[in-house]
């Protein structure tokens, strides 16, 4: 098979590098922020994810995915991962690691869901719990760059404890008046609360993004059911599928 | 290969192999049951449900869901291996075996020396007859006495223990007596032709 | 325990990495048209099975198999019968 090389983005070979752990953040109470130290790290893009692989004592490996939470700006590699019941791997990452510790790392990979400054808004993204971590570095990295692109965050969660990023929002949307972040919280909502209570439907989206002529840029990330239902409704309320770019994780249904 | 470096206090959920006996080499004791399929799960309504057994293009028979649960039932017990390096002891399992099947449309020896699995969703697998004969091979339809999950290849499943859990297939719909051997989905794409656990045989070329 | 299913419902992005073992290149950005029924899209978005034994990436409005890769340590196969065109 002959190498394939686009004009676009500059490619090498995926090779396993060493990350260390430099710093842990509590985000939520099943979310923590692991903020990694890889030496040779060639830069990303927002929206891109890696590869971690974890070896133990008896040669067993495991291999998992997550999304790179922090802009291409920051030095420090963050990934966000939320525990899950019975998992393998995150519960050893949001239980037992701790700074200092090392462990193989590859990547950046996939350049499908992507948002970078340069490629303009508005941007309209949606998120379903940890679907945010992708999402999170697009809206940090258009932060650092003093984007004024229009930005509206739509982004479910069962209660609003488990908003990850919650404070970090609140005074992204404090500084910036370009920024919208509508929150909607599905099982359990504080006294006094008046944004919406449902799970994301035609309705909600409706209501709150961005109309169509505009042509936004949109990002849907969450669990397969949010992802389909939100495409769905989106080509529905008239938006081109082409500028739909959506991104399925495994767990965490909102 | 490279010594990969050792992450601290990382451990594998599953189980180290307990008895070096039930386990092939390579793989991890689980007690859960993971699914995986290379599509989605087909909604299959019994009532639309048949099997079809067949040579050279015509039918030596065929068995509406009635007509399936109507055939000797067997049960069996035993341990299976997925090449993803899990394994799970004692599973049980209902169904037909393969000689039944054989005996039900009359045939006292395989007419041809290999079967091609044929599936809902288009998934295929291939097994040497000799490996599906003696009680080896059945078409199963419960699962610890319960019908068989749609996402674990419910309502029917070929299932051929002591070959990796690929050649189990899922959905299964026909079976086809195959004068020479033929690859199916998997063994087609860089996984071994017939899959022994026992000698790791998982990928073209172990 | 969505960890040990290995079900999950992915999509093209998820094989991004392997994928570019295969190609040398990112192609989840790459147009595809399904041989099937002629339908169009992102790599990235396609529905991916089957994660743990390879990567099997369906068509989202057929289902039907627009690419197959597998990553053995004897080499990597790469099937896209299915696939009328790959554009990038």
């Amino acid at each position: 098979m002959t190498a394939i090389e686009t004009a676009a983005v500059p490619v090498r070979r995926l090779e396993w590098q060493l990350a260390e752990v430099r710093e842990i953040v509590v985000e939520t109470s099943r979310v923590k922020s692991i903020m990694l130290h890889v030496t040779s790290w060639q830069g990303h893009r927002p929206g891109q994810h890696l590869d971690i692989r974890l070896t133990a004592e008896n040669g067993y490996q495991a291999q998992r995915s997550y999304s790179i939470a922090s802009p291409p700006e920051e030095e420090l590699l963050t990934l966000t991962v939320e525990q899950i019941a019975n998992g393998e791997v995150s519960p050893y990452l949001v239980g037992d690691l701790r700074a200092g510790d090392q462990f193989e790392l590859r990547g950046p990979v996939g350049g499908y869901f992507v948002w970078t400054a340069a490629m303009g808004g508005p941007l309209y993204l949606i998120a379903g719990g940890s679907g945010i971590v992708p999402l999170m570095a697009m809206l940090r990295h258009r932060e650092r760059r003093n984007s004024r692109a229009p930005a509206l965050l739509l982004y479910s969660s069962r209660s609003l404890e488990d908003v990850i990023y919650r404070e970090e929002l609140d005074a992204m949307t404090r500084r910036d008046p370009d920024l919208r972040v509508v929150n909607t919280l599905t099982r359990n909502q504080p006294d006094g609360w008046r944004g919406p209570r449902r799970r994301i439907d035609k309705a909600l989206l409706g209501e709150k993004c961005f109309p169509p002529e505009q042509k936004p840029k949109i990002f849907v990330c969450g669990s397969t059911p949010l992802v389909e239902d939100v495409s769905r409704f989106l080509v529905e309320l008239g938006h081109d599928p082409f500028t739909i770019k959506t991104e399925r994780f495994g767990p965490s249904g909102v | 290969m490279q010594e990969a470096p050792i992450t601290r206090g990382f451990r594998s959920r599953r189980q180290e192999q307990t008895s070096k006996n039930r386990v092939p080499p390579g793989q991890y004791v689980t007690t859960d049951f993971p699914i995986l399929s290379a599509g989605p799960t087909p909604q299959i309504k019994v009532e639309n449900w048949n099997l079809a057994f067949q040579l050279d293009g015509s039918l030596l028979g065929k068995w509406s869901w009635v007509e399936f649960e109507a055939l000797p039932q067997t049960t069996i017990k035993k341990d299976i291996h997925c090449v993803t390096k899990w394994s799970k002891l004692d599973t049980s399992w209902q169904g037909v075996t393969f000689d039944d099947l054989m005996k039900a449309v009359g045939l006292a020896k395989p007419p041809q020396a290999y079967i091609m699995a044929h599936c809902d969703g288009g998934y295929t697998t291939n097994v040497p007859v000799a490996d599906l004969v003696g009680g080896q091979g059945m078409i199963a339809t419960g699962y610890d006495g319960l019908p068989i999950l749609p996402a674990h290849g419910g309502p029917a499943r070929l299932l051929v223990p002591h070959l990796y859990f690929w050649k189990s297939a899922k959905w299964v719909r026909r079976l086809r007596f195959m004068e020479k051997d033929e690859r199916g989905f998997w063994e087609s794409l860089g996984y071994y032709n017939y899959g022994d656990p026992w000698k790791e045989q998982r990928y073209d070329g172990d | 325990m969505t960890e040990n299913v290995s079900d999950l419902v992915l999509d093209g992005n998820a094989a991004a990495g392997l994928l570019q073992e295969i190609f040398i290149a990112d192609i989840t950005t790459a147009q595809i048209q399904c041989e099937a029924c002629g339908s169009t899209g992102g790599v990235g978005s396609l529905r991916l099975y089957a994660a743990p034994m390879g990567a099997v990436l369906r068509c989202n409005y057929c289902d039907g198999i627009l690419m197959r890769a597998v990553h053995t340590p004897h080499g990597r196969w790469l099937e896209m019968r299915g696939a009328r065109y790959l554009r990038y």
